[in-house]
């Protein structure tokens, strides 16, 4: 044996015969680290049904989906600035300045909806465009710039709505009631807030794993330098990217102001932790644990069902919050489990 | 104690018949060996010879299949890498494991214990005190209470060898401590290391680097393919028996011989397609002119830290230039973004191709198409990259460049440095660069991967490129190289073509400048 380890040729041959290598026998740590996700996950719907059928009615499916959406759109827009390597915080901030200041808009001032919506859609990119300076240019983290124009948009927020809760239902055109609840359509009768969420996550999904700018948005997140010196434009690309977060965050404005009727304060810290919970998930999810799309849709559906079902079975906030995350450490125990052993 | 024969010294750590075995590899066979009280042994073989398992064997981070250890005649047995710690083994590693934010002091004492007072908090001023004696002893001017990511290189290095001596180790591990030192910071190494043996310590020295280990050693164990192939005193040893045992091969080429028999001569009479017209930049490049014809292979040499890196970076365009032209073709090529001089064709392949040559986390084939993805696309106006056309580019590459990967899917970050680097030459071809700038391409790579980049810088030029290749191993530029520039203190400084060309050419212009 010895022999004839010493007689082979040098690496190019001997290393290089492609379909070597025996059979892999099945290896169950390994296959409970790469769908760690999916089984909690479907464990959880296993369970959920047996306690309570109503967990998986169409009618639960479809109002879950509802609420999730403004949810999945903003976890949507983070995964775009993760995967580049980059935090953003102030997402949450930029969604709820502009659903205050959508609302107040609309109902206080009387303008018209598609107005107010275009003055939303431009104050989210120039906020995402200052951050992408910041971070970019100026190259400051990421972390504590967002951190820091967050608690700048808490308090426009707060400038524009008094710390209050701004309702009009009364108000409010049915056509921009209809971005929120809208009419089902009538074969899946989903909400419209789902197929615009769903439109979008196409949209990302594509722009991420199938276009030459998703791909050096990956490299820049794998190696900036490395990027940079392959010719890519990194500091326009990381721009960019909180400039996408920035405009996803007024959509999902718009969809939750559209849906409530009102703009609630402080509305986007409740959904900021769920969104990097959801992105997190899905990149455990991925067997090379990158940030993406599919995998960010599965984590925010994952949060969801948790929490409808549990609720259905009528716990309160705090099982809820428990058991919300108990399940994150889960997931991420047992994708960490294996991992360590590769 | 005077330095005596190996054979004279009692055994301060045996290894018998160690064996370890990997899922499809075997990677130590058998090995046995011996080493004595005070002796600088040197530890060589091919990447993937076994050495790194060996060592990792011998710092209980791995455990044997089977055999055992000895130290000092008792049996030892090691669980966990703490265990070889209160023995007496000290490992530095290659990448350095200290802490940057915490100061010298902390790093020598840690896992040591820091001293304390009333039994709780740090002593500061004894910390201090006790990790100043190991410096100490290294004759170096560090601050202990410096952070250590402040420190060079160098300096960290030392103070891992610091904390090393400061567990009071019989014996120190230096797994290829010269990297990324400038040759004076070596030479200093060196005296420490001397030093070391001198006070009857034994210090195993790996490295791929053959000077160093004829400069330092008194003996050499050789591995192949997991075995102990060869184990002898150095001085009974040359450059050609040495690269022979960790090759396998018969005969192993000088560098001159390699030159003659591939026959490299002047530059080709052919059209300049690389000018650079005095060039400086603010990272210490004086006044550099130089031109690359098509089909020529320039060779940039110099010591350590005579600014090689910095001369190319500031040609290409990865750091600012602030006076000089460069012209490729004829035409003058702006510094404002790399990508400016790659559509111009030139492509710069960084000396460090893990935080800059490739994306490690990419596949094979992500990374050989990352700088040419706009010709990889499904329609050619629509930005998205056909994978098809992606995969039939990087098979051919792989193909050519003889890139060891189970497939064009495999992560880079999974290659062995050799085949990370052929990526990285990969990744430029498909570019389609007629200027290729080489940043040390040989770092790291063992014997035969080095040949391999040789043949592929041959072949480059053989098909009319201009290749600039920069290293700091002088018999690889003779080897190869039509031209030699030679560089001291960012300006070029020397100059030798064709059959001008020879190690001791090079060295004599480095060394007459001081």
């Amino acid at each position: 044996m010895a022999d004839t380890n010493t007689a082979s040729a040098p690496p190019p041959e001997s290393a290089r015969s492609r379909s070597s290598g025996s059979k892999p026998r099945f290896d169950l740590l390994s296959f409970i680290s790469t769908y760690g996700v999916f089984i909690t996950l479907v464990a959880c719907l296993i369970i959920f049904t047996v306690l309570d059928s109503r967990f998986i009615e169409i009618d639960n499916v479809r109002t879950q989906l509802g609420l999730a959406a403004p949810l999945l759109m903003l976890s949507l827009g983070l995964t775009v600035v993760l995967a580049m390597g980059d935090f953003d915080l102030s997402i949450a901030g930029t969604l709820s300045a502009c659903a205050a200041a959508i609302v107040v808009l609309i109902v206080n001032h009387d303008w018209p909806w598609g107005l107010a919506v275009l003055v939303g859609v431009a104050f989210g990119i120039t906020i995402g465009a200052i951050n992408g300076l910041l971070v970019s240019y100026v190259e400051m983290p990421s972390f504590i710039t967002t951190l820091a124009t967050f608690l700048i948009l808490l308090g426009v927020e707060y400038m524009i709505s008094d710390g209050r809760n701004i309702t009009g239902a009364a108000d409010m055109p049915d056509l921009y009631r209809d971005l929120g609840v809208g009419k089902p359509e009538p074969l899946t009768e989903f909400t419209s807030p789902v197929w615009i969420a769903a439109g979008l996550a196409i949209i990302l999904w594509l722009m991420m794993s199938k276009t030459e700018l998703g791909r050096y948005m990956y490299a820049i997140g794998g190696n900036p330098e490395a990027a940079r010196l392959s010719g890519i434009n990194v500091k326009a690309l990381r721009a960019l990217g909180f400039v996408v977060v920035g405009f996803v965050a007024v959509i999902a404005a718009v969809s939750q102001t559209a849906r409530t009727a009102s703009s609630i304060p402080r509305v986007g810290i409740s959904l900021l932790l769920s969104a990097y919970a959801a992105a997190f998930l899905g990149a455990a999810a991925s067997r090379q644990g990158l940030f993406n799309v599919p995998g960010t849709v599965l984590g925010v559906i994952f949060l969801q069902a948790v929490q409808s079902g549990l609720t259905i079975l009528g716990y309160d906030r705090d099982i809820l919050d428990i058991s919300r995350g108990s399940i994150l450490v889960l997931a991420m125990l047992l994708t960490a489990l294996g991992a360590k052993r590769r | 104690m005077t330095a005596s024969a190996p054979e004279m010294s009692a055994p301060l750590l045996e290894v018998s018949g160690v064996t370890k075995r990997y899922p499809g590899v075997l990677a130590v066979d058998n090995v046995t060996l011996s080493l004595g009280a005070g002796e600088i042994v040197g530890l060589v073989g091919k990447n993937g010879a076994g050495k790194s398992t060996l060592i990792k064997i011998i710092a209980g981070a791995e455990r044997a299949d089977e055999g055992h250890l000895s130290l000092n005649g008792e049996p030892l047995d090691l669980h966990r890498p703490h265990d070889a710690t209160v023995a007496g083994l000290a490992f530095v590693h290659q990448d350095l494991q200290d802490v940057g934010d915490l100061s010298v002091a902390e790093n020598v004492r840690m896992g040591l214990g820091y001293p304390r007072k009333l039994g709780l908090f740090v002593d500061w001023a004894e910390l201090r005190r006790r990790a100043a004696e190991p410096i100490a002893r290294l004759e170096v001017d560090i601050d202990p209470r410096q952070p250590v990511g402040e420190l060079s290189v160098a300096q960290q290095r030392l103070v891992m060898i610091a904390r090393g001596l400061g567990q009071q180790a019989q014996l120190l591990v230096l797994d290829e401590p010269s990297a990324s030192l400038t040759d004076e910071e070596i030479e200093h190494l060196f005296a420490v290391v001397r030093r070391l043996r001198d006070d009857g310590i034994t210090v195993v020295y790996v490295s791929h680097r053959l000077e160093e280990i004829f400069e330092l050693t008194e003996r050499v164990i050789v591995m192949r393919n997991g075995e102990l192939v060869a184990d002898e005193p150095t001085s009974s040893l040359d450059r050609g028996s040495l690269i022979s045992h960790i090759t396998g091969h018969e005969h192993a080429q000088t560098s001159a011989e390699r030159r003659a028999s591939r026959g490299v001569g002047g530059r080709p009479d052919t059209e300049a397609v690389l000018e650079v017209d005095g060039v400086s930049a603010d990272t210490g490049v004086h006044d550099c002119s130089f031109d690359v014809r098509k089909g020529e292979i320039l060779g940039v040499g110099g010591l350590m830290g005579s600014g090689r890196t910095e001369l190319v970076r500031a040609v290409f365009g990865a750091d600012h230039r602030r006076e000089g032209q460069v012209r490729i073709h004829g035409v003058e090529i702006s510094d404002n973004h790399p990508s400016e001089s790659m559509s111009a064709g030139m492509a710069l392949l960084p000396e460090d191709r893990k935080t800059q040559g490739n994306i490690m986390d990419f596949s094979v084939r992500n990374n050989i198409t990352l700088a040419s993805l706009d010709r990889h696309r499904v329609r050619p106006k629509t930005p998205m990259p056909s994978p098809r056309s992606e995969k039939q580019a990087a098979d051919g590459r792989i193909d050519r460049l003889s890139i060891a990967t189970p497939s064009d899917r495999q992560l880079v970050r999974l290659l062995s440095g050799g085949n990370q680097q052929k990526v990285v030459i990969a990744k430029w071809l498909e570019q389609g660069a007629d200027v290729l700038i080489f940043d040390e391409p040989t770092i790291g790579v063992d014997v035969d991967g080095k040949e391999e980049i040789y043949d592929i810088m041959e072949e480059l030029a053989a098909e009319g490129k201009a290749v600039v290749f920069i290293s700091s191993e002088f018999s690889e530029l003779v080897g190869v190289c039509h031209r030699v520039l030679v560089l001291h203190e960012g300006r070029i400084v020397g100059e030798l073509e064709g059959d001008a060309v020879s190690e001791p050419a090079i060295i004599e212009i480095c060394y007459s400048q001081h």
